[in-house]
């Protein structure tokens, strides 16, 4: 099996802690990301997966847990030079791609942040033949490198965000939604530029979305997230054909397709988390099903899904 | 639905293939944010006019007072209560150096054997009003820019400090302006012109004093929008320092309220010295603001309208001159604020 | 069949700061009683626009009406004046917008929000307004309708928020019901609630449905017709079958080969290259011709007509000309087809035509 690159231990993100309003945000997840491969992670609005990504990449101080990077524990670094290192080999594509470009800055010092700060190029010249170069990796040109993000269409604008988090040459990126917010057409385009960015400098990535047919494609494992807890994550193709949690399974049925006869035979499932009927004394922990899928249930409903 | 299909002819259904970079092409101009404001701005009548304005009355401060041969501050017993007079316009019957003297409606000049023309009259001391008026603009204006600059950078601080760190800090500081605000204005005021010499820095520092937390308020609720736009957390997740962040991403986002507010703040601080002035807890005599003008013109206006008119005039004309600016450039600079 | 409303050669122009946008530009169609018309295109192809003159929602001050008439009850909707569109409003046309949060007034119990056209168009008694409102609650699947009458907006989830909306829409049997990207902000699973109401609904109170959305799967499980809009023109109309499964504009088969399909391994999606067009300056001709693989010269000179596929599937692409060339469609929409009788590609038995 490949390298483990990231590794999520217990990694809890509670808001307003110890208040009335405690939100369990994330709760006690635990999952790797091996080196080279896509993990998608799935799941409604609120269930914490957006929020898992950016407290990966330290935009918010885990509450609890361990975020380790090739074998270096992510929050516990202090020092300055530490987090720019980890900020270089860690990036982020984010969801809107209107309000992730900032507005009154050019697009080739929207590019040329990154280098910028890290000092990667010297001069004028290099930078600028830098950004036309990231430019054209994402299929634009320099003409475009003077002008202003809102100049440009939403799928243009995503993968001005897509050179800008290239710029430092990370290993890992996190997308964050990168598509939901694109026209179906602009997705494709997307969806194609970051798999030929994975072949092309070994990226690993961890994609977030609710749109489970493109998760399903461009994902080697896919987690399903259900109110803060990661219920089920495995190889995506077990995961579609054979999903054992009722929500993944109620989740999966609810998939629209563009094809009329299937939606016409279509049999929805809801999922109730009463269901399960978990007594006091059952620990529900993830546990292993078959190699590489893991499942949250009691010690009862496992046996029953060895049984099946 | 099939006309003249027919008549096309054959070759023009061969088969092309388009260039697809050609697909990303964009025609548009590029215009950064300040270009785009300006074509916006330019199609504002109103705000352009009173650009003009604006710009006449700021030129007439510097130059009026010099465009004519009389010392703003020279009093001349003898040439006190002259009504305006004005080469040219005296022909038609105004500006004729008419004025009532007990009941009679005469020449003043010839009464008084004058040849100089006081354009705009001359005050109970024999001042000229003319140059007085345009000193006084400029002591307004000067004492509101001032006011409205420390208002920004204290404001623009304050606010932006306590959003930017959140928390804590915010709480704090955010009770600290609560307590100010409780505190009515004016008792400070008063409070401060008592300790202090009376003069251009007091007030300034009067209208100062409370005056950017208005400011402070409206860049805190920015800079809370802001920083946790996604352009900001990915300057973040690239490593960018707080300074950077505030300085580059921040900063150039929010400089268009800031400006739109400057240009409400000044008219207002213009107002707020005329009536300091007017309450005498203003500049004093000999030196001259709008303020202390519309004060010693309105208790001589039964018999010396025009010791009023002239500065009421202008003071007006600043206040509307600066509010149609500072909505045309909310309207150019931020659209969705319209509502 | 009886047609509920006909819009018949539609052209509007917004006028902006950078210029005159030609956001429709000649549009057809028409919703039959009972049925739902679907109409699909990305952000910027006019789809909302359409609906929104049909409801006369656009800003009066910047919107211009070149051309064209929305027939609706024997009336043209463009003539009439503010007074009577008051009344078609609600009354016999009602819409449902995509946020319910921005549709619902926060300040009012729901159950006044719905009582609302009851009282105003239908002119019952408060008392019946109040009984039909509890019954039309129950109708969305309301749990306990009669507590949940005097919440606010706040008190419901996403999901039932949209619920009540439909609720409000539905009040006074609404002879068309436009709705608007109902479920896009929703969750998939609240989402397929949601459409199983509306179709459920719809039986019952017999009413027509323009639904618009980008998302060719919701579509797939609602429309009866889909109208394909791209750069503020119709370019495909026909039964939801016909779109499926024998699509014929260029556009049709980018955005249908754009989806990954679940059981398929596509090795690299198919994408339509380029941004959609600018309608500051809409291009001569086919507008998707500079984006489309399949362009023909003419594309670049003449729009196309709407070419008759059958009664029912009309296409405005050259590519039906009788002196175009055949061309193959990319290789998923030739599966689609084989499935389809009356495709050039339909093959009863396994294995491609070409």
């Amino acid at each position: 099996m490949a390298k483990k690159l990231l590794e999520i231990k217990n990694l809890k993100q509670y808001f307003n802690e110890g208040k009335k309003n405690e939100v369990r945000a994330v709760d006690d997840i635990t999952f790797d990301i091996y080196k080279g491969e896509t993990l998608g992670l799935v799941g409604e609005s609120g269930c914490g997966k957006s929020t898992t990504g950016r407290t990966i990449i330290r935009l918010y101080n885990a509450t609890g847990g361990e975020v380790i990077y090739d074998g270096i524990d992510v929050h516990n670094k202090k020092s300055k030079k530490d987090l720019k290192m980890f900020n270089r080999k860690m990036q982020m594509i984010f969801q809107d791609p209107y309000a992730s470009l900032n507005p009154r800055m050019k697009v080739l010092d929207i590019i040329a942040e990154g280098l910028d700060i890290h000092g990667l190029v010297k001069g004028t010249k290099e930078r600028t033949a830098r950004v036309n170069e990231l430019l054209e990796t994402v299929g634009l040109n320099r003409e475009h490198a003077n002008r202003y993000p809102h100049e440009f269409s939403g799928g243009q604008r995503q993968r001005l965000g897509i050179a800008r988090a290239l710029a430092v040459e990370p290993e890992f990126i996190i997308a964050d939604e990168p598509i939901s917010a694109l026209d179906v057409s602009i997705q494709a385009q997307v969806v194609n530029l970051l798999k030929e960015l994975q072949e092309e400098k070994g990226l690993t990535y961890l994609f977030i979305a609710h749109d489970l047919s493109m998760v399903k494609y461009i994902s080697d494992r896919i987690g399903v997230m259900y109110f803060g807890k990661l219920v089920e994550i495995g190889p995506a193709e077990t995961l579609y054909t054979a999903p054992l949690h009722p929500y993944t399974q109620s989740l999966l049925s609810a998939i629209p397709l563009p094809d009329p006869n299937y939606e016409r035979n279509r049999v929805r499932k809801g999922y109730d988390p009463k269901s399960h009927k978990y007594l006091d004394d059952e620990e529900v922990t993830m546990r292993e099903v078959t190699p590489g899928h893991f499942v949250l249930c009691s010690q009862r409903e496992f046996d029953s899904f060895k049984k099946a | 639905m099939t006309n003249n299909l027919e008549k096309l002819p054959k070759d023009s259904f061969e088969r092309i293939t388009i260039d697809s970079t050609h697909a990303e092409k964009i025609t548009k101009p590029s215009l950064s944010f300040w270009q785009d404001a300006w074509l916006r701005i330019r199609k504002n009548k109103a705000a352009i006019i009173s650009m003009f304005i604006l710009a006449f009355i700021v030129i007439m401060a510097f130059v009026g007072p010099y465009m004519v041969k009389f010392d703003p501050q020279e009093v001349n017993v003898t040439h006190a209560n002259l009504p305006p007079k004005i080469p040219g316009l005296e022909k038609w019957g105004i500006a004729d150096g008419q004025g009532k003297l007990g009941t009679k409606t005469l020449d003043i000049y010839e009464v008084k054997k004058i040849d100089e023309y006081y354009w705009f009259g001359t005050d109970s001391l024999g001042r000229d009003l003319f140059s007085r008026l345009w000193m006084g603009t400029r002591i307004s204006l000067y004492i509101a820019l001032v006011a409205a600059i420390i208002d920004v950078f204290i404001g623009v601080l304050y606010g932006g400090i306590s959003a930017y760190y959140g928390g804590r800090t915010d709480d704090i500081m955010q009770r600290i302006v609560e307590v100010l605000i409780g505190i009515p204005t004016l008792v400070i005021v008063i409070l401060m012109l008592l300790v202090m010499e009376p003069g251009i820095w007091a007030i300034i520092i009067a209208i100062s004093i409370t005056g950017w937390i208005g400011m402070s308020r409206i860049v805190r609720g920015q800079v809370l929008k802001f920083k946790n736009q996604e352009f900001v957390l990915a300057a973040k997740t690239l490593g960018a320092s707080d300074s950077r962040i505030i300085g580059k991403h921040l900063l150039p986002n929010i400089m268009a309220i800031i400006i739109i507010n400057m240009m409400f703040t000044i008219p207002t601080a213009i107002f707020f010295e005329a009536f300091l002035s007017f309450i005498g807890l203003g500049l004093q005599a000999p030196a001259a603001s709008l303020g202390t003008l519309i004060n010693d013109g309105y208790k001589f206006l039964e018999y010396q309208p025009h010791m009023l008119f002239f500065p009421a005039v202008l003071i007006s004309l600043l206040m509307i001159a600066f509010n149609l600016i500072g909505d045309g450039l909310r309207d150019a600079l931020d659209p969705k604020m319209k509502d | 069949m009886e047609k509920v409303i006909e819009v018949k050669n539609l052209e509007l122009s917004f006028h902006t700061f950078a210029g005159e946008v030609k956001a429709i530009r000649g549009v057809n169609f028409e919703v039959n009683k009972g049925e739902t018309l679907a109409i699909v295109g990305e952000s910027g192809s006019g789809k909302s626009v359409t609906t929104k003159s049909i409801m006369r929602l656009l800003p009066e001050s910047s919107t211009e009406f070149k051309n064209g008439e929305i027939l609706f009850g024997g009336k043209d909707l463009l003539k009439i004046s503010e007074k009577e569109m008051q009344k078609v409003r609600g009354k016999d046309i009602s819409m449902i917008f995509q946020d319910p949060m921005t549709s619902l007034n926060p300040t009012m119990p729901i159950g006044r929000q719905i009582m609302e056209p009851l009282l105003k168009h239908q002119k019952l008694s408060k008392a019946d307004a109040r009984k039909k409102s509890i019954e039309l609650l129950g109708l969305v699947g309301m749990p306990k309708p009669e507590l949940r009458m005097k919440q606010y907006p706040h008190q419901f989830s996403g999901g039932q928020r949209q619920r009540i909306v439909i609720a409000v829409a539905l009040a006074c049997n609404p002879k068309l019901l436009i709705a608007d990207e109902p479920t896009t902000a929703l969750d998939v699973t609240i989402q397929g609630q949601i459409l199983e109401l509306m179709k459920d609904l719809q039986q019952k109170i017999d009413t027509s449905i323009i639904f618009i959305t980008h998302d060719l799967g919701v579509v797939a499980n609602v429309a009866d017709r889909v109208a394909v809009m791209y750069g503020g023109q119709i370019v495909e109309v026909g039964t939801v079958d016909e779109i499926f499964y024998n699509p014929q504009h260029p556009y049709t088969w980018g955005l249908l080969s754009s989806m990954p399909s679940l059981d398929a391994a596509e090795d690299k999606l198919y994408a339509i290259p380029g941004t959609p067009p600018d309608l500051l300056a809409p291009p001569k001709g086919d507008a998707f011709a500079l984006r489309s693989e399949y362009a023909l010269k003419i594309d670049l000179e003449q729009t196309p007509p709407m070419f008759k596929v059958s009664d029912t599937h009309y296409a405005a692409t050259w590519l039906l000309h009788p002196d175009a060339p055949q061309v193959d469609p990319p290789v998923g929409i030739v599966e689609r087809m084989k499935t389809f009788p009356g495709s050039r590609y339909y093959t009863g038995n396994a294995g491609g035509a070409n």
